[in-house]
Parts: structure tokens; C-alpha cells; sequence
């Protein structure tokens, strides 16, 4: 059985750009860390806030997070750009082999990792082997006072307890952009929409779109030299494209 | 303490509180499961099959259906666009007088859905009409002589039932299959 030692990085890097369909790619250099791409993914997705007391337990919930570092000691610390990190969409993700339920899949219609929440039991086994942390799981019903369940996005399940969930691509918007143009009869076109962060971003700092599309913004972009995704040694194949220093 | 139980449980009279206790549990259990197949209370006793009858489409009260995801119940004014041309309206005892009474108040009808999927199935009524399904191979067939108010479902919703005609709709097609059987494709 061969394993991942077995496999060359470019035979690796060949397998990323024929499996994946949808793809990212996130500027570090512009993007100030303002968090609009992570209140615009909460109201999208029907992601739930969990308050502080939970949050001090490690359970706070994001499918998009702002990742801040620093270097050198105090008081000369310098900030490094700020990180937007969000699922990866790993093309070999490590997530999906250790659930026992299957309710973490991998769709091959769209190259994304799916969450099937009525199948999740809620073992959290992907939350601990995703090297991103990028899961987050239901601990309890959190609850939406009046008028909040009011602004929940009708083409999202919104979720119950004991369930993992994590960023999708924003895949009612595939759909829908697929279902628009499908009734239309011509194709998806590049940027005709994109995922909720990306649409909040006011730096424009992340772009969403087809990497097996070589006219596409994203296959564009992702041909800088200075793209990095981020611990693409572990053969993840990840799907999101990360420019620093560039 | 467990025995003097048990031994008064062995005497004639414990063993007629046990096999009552027994049918009690059952007979509530029963209750409990015709509850759930009870179709819901509505506020008017619509005649489906009567409006099929008089040759009415199914889009014409639901036009969602080929323009979206929600087919869409019609508001009382669309109701209201025929039935007040009906002279039947003046008869006291009618279903009518409740089309009436909403009309004149200006209140919606609070009709209860039936056709339903839980909230972690994503249905699209559009994609199912553009592929050449009928309303009546979900819905049940409404002509007139199936007798059907809108309190009726005559289809279970399940996933096995809608991925076996996804399966047979793709049929030796691969590529719509891996669309058409793909996880991602309903749950979201």
C-alpha cells in the first residue's frame, strides 16, 4: 500500500490541479483584519453565537476566522499580516477518512468537503485530525433571541446540537449561480457570484472561483510565485491560495 | 423487597394490573402514532380535486414551482380573482364564507404545509420542473377522482424514494449521476 511518503510533491501538486474545482485565493498583504468576511459568513450560514462563557472554553464558532501573529519579543513585537483562515476544501482531506458516520464526504460533483448534518453524531474525530481547526462543533443549542431568527438565510440548515459543522464554499450560492444559469442555458460564468466573505470584503483581499478554470480570477492570481497553501506538505491538497510579502 | 414484589405480581390480581399496565403503554403508543398520521387541521376544507377538475394548472396558484424553490400558496386576493365572480359566495353553509370572511378582514389564510422536507433537505421545485416532472409524481395524482383536500399527502418524503428516482432519472448518464447522487446536491 503505498503512503504518503511514497507519493512525490509533484505528483501531489499534479493530483491538486486535476482534483479541485472551486478554489480561493486570500492576499494577506491587503487584508486589514477587519472581520467583515467573518460576520458576513455568521449571517450566511446561520452561524450561531455562542457567547463568551463558551468562547473562554475554546467553543466559540466561525467557519472564517482572522489568525493574528507576531514576532519578536515585548515590547519590539512586529505584526505579521493578519490570516483569514477558513476550510480548506483539501483535495485529500483529512477529515473524511476517520468519520464513522460518513457524514463528512467528499462530493464529487463539486471537489468540496460536504457536512451531512443529519448524519453527524457528533463524534468530533474530524474536528481533531483537521490540521486547519477549521470545524466547529454545536455544544449546545445556543440560543437567538427575538428578532435574530429573523435574519436566518432560508437556503441554510441551521443546525441543532451535537452536530460538526464548517465552511462550504458557500454552496447555496453555487447552486443557486448553477440553478440561474442551468434556467438560463449557458454556463456558470467567472464572477457571476461568490462566497459570502468574499462579497463582504471591502479590500477585496479574497477571490473565490473555479481553479480548473485556467481563464478564471482565482487560476490567475494562483499562478503568482509567491502563492503558499498553507501545510500543503502534508499532502492535503488544499484548495486556497495564500499570498504574503508578495 | 424486589421479591415480595414479584410474588405479589404472580397473584391473579398483579397479574391483571400488569397486563393492564401493558395495554395501556401499547394503546398510548398506538394513539401516539396515529396522532402523527393525522393530516393537520386547515382553515378552509380546499377541494384540490375540484379545482383540478375544472381544468385549472397546477401553476397557475403555484407559479413558484417553475420560476424557484417554494411553489408558493396562494394569497386570499388570488383566491378571491375567480370566487368572486362565483355566485355560490351568498351560500350561508358554503366553504366559501371562510374565503369570504379572510377577504373582507383582509387577513391571510393561515393554510398549514403538508408537502414538507426537514430543514436539512434543500429542495429546488424548479430544477425538478425543468427536468420534466410532473406535480402529480410528488404531490399524488388531484384530478377528480381521487377526491383530495389539501389535508392530504398521499407521498411520503423520504431519501430513499427521492434518490431512486434521481438514479433512474440519470440512468447511464455518469456525469448526472455523480450530480444527481451527490450528498452536497440536497443537504446544506
Amino acid at each position: 500500500m503505498a503512503t504518503l511518503a511514497d507519493l512525490k510533491i509533484s505528483e501531489v501538486k499534479l493530483a491538486a490541479e486535476q482534483t479541485g474545482k472551486w478554489g480561493m485565493v486570500i492576499d494577506q498583504d491587503i487584508c486589514t483584519g477587519c472581520q467583515a468576511c467573518v460576520a458576513a459568513c455568521a449571517m450566511e450560514n446561520n452561524v450561531t453565537f455562542v457567547g463568551e462563557v463558551d468562547s473562554g472554553y475554546g467553543r466559540s464558532m466561525h467557519w472564517i476566522r482572522i489568525e493574528r501573529f507576531w514576532e519578536g519579543e515585548y515590547p519590539e513585537v512586529k505584526m505579521t499580516p493578519n490570516q483569514p483562515m477558513l476550510c480548506q476544501q483539501c483535495g485529500h482531506a483529512t477529515c473524511e477518512p476517520v468519520c464513522p458516520a460518513f457524514a463528512t464526504v467528499h462530493s464529487q460533483a463539486e471537489q468540496l468537503n460536504l457536512q451531512v448534518y443529519n448524519r453527524c453524531v457528533g463524534t468530533r474525530y474530524c474536528a481533531n485530525n483537521c490540521p486547519y481547526q477549521v470545524r466547529s462543533f454545536n455544544w449546545r443549542d445556543y440560543q437567538r433571541p427575538e428578532p435574530l431568527p429573523n435574519q436566518f438565510n432560508p437556503d441554510v440548515t441551521v443546525r441543532r446540537v451535537g452536530v460538526m459543522e464548517k465552511c462550504t464554499f458557500c454552496i447555496q450560492r453555487i447552486h443557486k449561480a448553477q440553478d440561474k444559469a442551468k434556467s438560463e442555458g449557458r454556463e456558470v460564468v467567472d464572477g457571476e457570484f461568490t462566497t459570502a466573505c468574499a462579497q463582504a470584503c471591502p479590500a477585496n483581499a479574497i477571490v473565490f472561483g473555479r481553479v480548473d478554470d485556467p481563464e478564471s480570477l482565482v487560476s490567475q492570481l494562483g499562478k503568482q510565485s509567491h502563492g503558499v497553501k498553507h501545510l500543503e506538505e502534508l499532502g492535503t491538497l488544499p484548495n486556497v491560495t495564500y499570498f504574503k510579502g508578495g | 423487597m424486589i421479591k415480595r414484589i414479584f410474588d405479589w405480581l404472580k397473584q391473579p390480581l398483579g397479574l391483571i394490573a400488569v397486563g393492564i399496565a401493558v395495554l395501556a403503554l401499547f394503546s398510548l403508543a398506538a394513539y401516539g402514532l396515529y396522532t402523527t398520521q393525522q393530516p393537520p387541521a386547515q382553515p378552509i376544507q380546499f377541494p384540490h380535486w375540484k379545482h383540478a377538475a375544472f381544468g385549472i394548472q397546477c401553476l397557475y396558484c403555484h407559479p413558484g414551482a417553475a420560476k424557484g424553490p417554494s411553489a408558493g400558496i396562494p394569497s386570499q386576493a388570488k383566491c378571491w380573482g375567480c370566487h368572486n365572480q362565483i355566485t355560490k359566495t351568498t351560500d350561508p353553509n358554503s366553504e366559501l364564507r371562510f374565503l369570504v370572511k379572510h377577504v373582507q378582514e383582509g387577513t391571510p389564510i393561515e393554510w398549514v404545509p403538508v408537502a414538507q422536507v426537514p430543514d436539512f433537505v434543500q429542495f429546488n421545485h424548479r430544477a425538478h420542473v425543468a427536468a420534466g416532472k410532473n406535480c402529480e409524481d410528488c404531490h399524488g395524482d388531484m384530478g377528480d377522482k381521487s377526491q383530495i383536500t389539501i389535508a392530504q399527502n398521499p407521498q411520503v418524503f423520504n431519501m430513499g424514494w427521492c434518490l431512486n428516482c434521481h438514479i433512474e432519472t440519470a440512468g447511464q448518464d455518469h456525469e448526472k449521476l455523480v450530480k444527481l447522487s451527490d450528498c452536497g446536491t440536497c443537504h446544506y
